[in-house]
């Protein structure tokens, strides 16, 4: 089976404490005022006493069908065949389309380079076997990667056990991010 | 949701720019085709002015770029699935025929050589060919829109939108060019067929946004949303006043008023340009209002 690399992201396990975007920053030197993933932060929802709020961390969802990756005029954004979708500097014209076009808004033109940029997985710390620095820094382990088709995964042991829901499903883009939000008592071992 | 803008001014200059070219080409080619030396007027100021808002357009549009030193790529492929990859594709090859096309309709003393024996035969052709390429040049501005994935501007009418408003601000460009031009003064009559198309463009219009209300309320809930930011949200006092009233309803009686001729000769020069005029600024606050607007909505998580 082919790789298919995604995120399992639990969010009753998020305390907002935005460590994955301050790792992300120092990673990858997104420019001050960016950031290629954040913490979305519900506020208080409901009544007293039933009140709850949830924070929802994200990035590039790397979509199966990405909306950036087809409107893309010069071939820039590819999607590799491990499902990771990049940016092409060489390529990229900055038109900011697929910008527009991610309904996620996980792309933003960076001031520095003048090109779409967004999540890259890491590429350089998944060449040396390492997980994404916003995964290895998240204290509350809310934030997981790995090959979604590995059944031996942490990702798709999450996924098994417990349910599981992807953002925004009419833009159509089958996002590669999945959200556990019941209480995952022990993170299962795996790759 | 989308808070800030990414694609601004300029784009929305861009888009609408393209059309004016698009909509005066299309003018002229139907004036030479159809109306022959009766409506030469309409045809010299239609192909006179074609080139240059789509090529002004496109200066802008590198502007807007990130990395405009780097936009020869999007002439090194054609991505089949990008709007842009074709629009681009189309525009540039509608800029520079538009130029071989006016240079065919200059005075006589401009053609060298051969030309002068055959520009009648050349005009002819490019008058047949041009139109489909101002067509796709127009209505690519709607589809590449489309294709960002965002509730609003997955409108399915939004390619007719653009192309019917595109073609109304190129016949009523025209219309100015030739109501003010000392030169190439338009006839009565050229003025009136001008008046006349613009009457059924702009009706045209209204219609397509008639269908959009009555799309808004069958809709799915992410459309009603987005469609919610033109009628009532934050683009309901741009989308209401520029451009059903100024824009259309407005021009709509002006133009009505103009062809039945019981005004004052004087006064009807009046009510012919201003209503042209009130059609650019609707069109280019159609363009303003989509894209804008489009970029507010999003799909619900």
């Amino acid at each position: 089976m082919t790789v298919r690399m995604g995120f399992v992201i639990i969010t009753s396990r998020c305390i907002d404490c935005d460590a994955c975007m301050v790792a992300c920053r120092a990673e990858n030197e997104v420019p001050i005022g960016f950031t290629r993933n954040w913490v979305t932060d519900s506020g208080a929802v409901g009544k007293f006493p039933i009140v709850k709020q949830m924070f929802e961390p994200g990035n590039c969802m790397h979509c199966e069908k990405p909306s950036c990756l087809s409107v893309c005029p010069t071939g820039a954004t590819y999607k590799r065949a491990d499902g990771i979708v990049l940016v092409d500097d060489t390529k990229c014209i900055g038109c900011k389309y697929c910008i527009e076009a991610c309904p996620y808004d996980a792309r933003f033109l960076n001031p520095v380079t003048g090109k779409a940029d967004k999540c890259t997985f890491c590429l350089q710390r998944l060449e040396q076997g390492l997980k994404p620095a916003c995964v290895q820094t998240c204290l509350g382990k809310a934030r997981h990667s790995g090959d979604l088709n590995d059944p031996e995964s942490v990702v798709s042991k999450l996924l098994n056990r417990y349910p599981a829901r992807q953002l925004s499903p009419d833009a159509g883009t089958r996002p590669n991010i999945y959200y556990i939000d019941v209480p995952v008592a022990e993170i299962p071992s795996g790759t | 949701m989308h808070t800030e803008v990414t694609w601004g001014l300029l784009i929305v200059v861009y888009l609408f720019t393209a059309g004016v070219s698009a909509g005066a080409m299309v003018a002229s080619n139907a004036a030479f085709l159809l109306g022959g030396d009766r409506y030469e007027r309409v045809a010299r100021w239609g192909a006179y002015l074609a080139p240059f808002p789509i090529a002004f357009g496109t200066g802008v549009l590198l502007l807007d770029l990130g990395s405009p030193l780097n936009f020869y790529h999007l002439f090194m492929t054609l991505q089949y699935k990008s709007p842009m990859s074709w629009g681009s594709w189309a525009i540039l090859l509608f800029t520079l025929l538009s130029l071989l096309y006016l240079y065919l309709w200059l005075p006589p003393r401009y053609q060298v050589g051969h030309v002068i024996k055959r520009v009648r035969a050349w005009k002819g052709g490019l008058a047949k060919g041009m139109p489909i390429l101002a067509v796709s040049v127009a209505s690519y501005t709607g589809v590449l829109l489309n294709a960002a994935d965002r509730p609003l501007w997955q409108i399915a009418l939004l390619p007719e939108l653009f192309l019917v408003s595109a073609m109304s601000t190129g016949v009523a460009a025209v219309g100015v060019a030739v109501a003010l031009s000392r030169r190439w003064r338009a006839s009565h009559e050229e003025k009136l067929s001008l008046a006349l198309v613009d009457i059924v463009l702009v009706g045209i219009e209204l219609l397509i946004f008639g269908a959009m209300m009555i799309d808004s309320q069958i809709g799915t809930l992410n459309q009603q949303l987005a469609y919610a930011v033109l009628w009532t949200g934050s683009y309901a006092a741009a989308f209401w006043i520029m451009i059903m009233i100024l824009g259309l309803v407005v021009p709509l009686i002006l133009k009505i008023v103009e062809v039945r001729g019981r005004l004052p000769w004087k006064w009807n020069e009046w009510v012919g340009l201003g209503s042209s005029l009130l059609v650019l600024v609707g069109g280019f606050f159609v363009r303003y209002v989509i894209t804008y607007a489009g970029q507010m909505t999003g799909w619900l998580r």
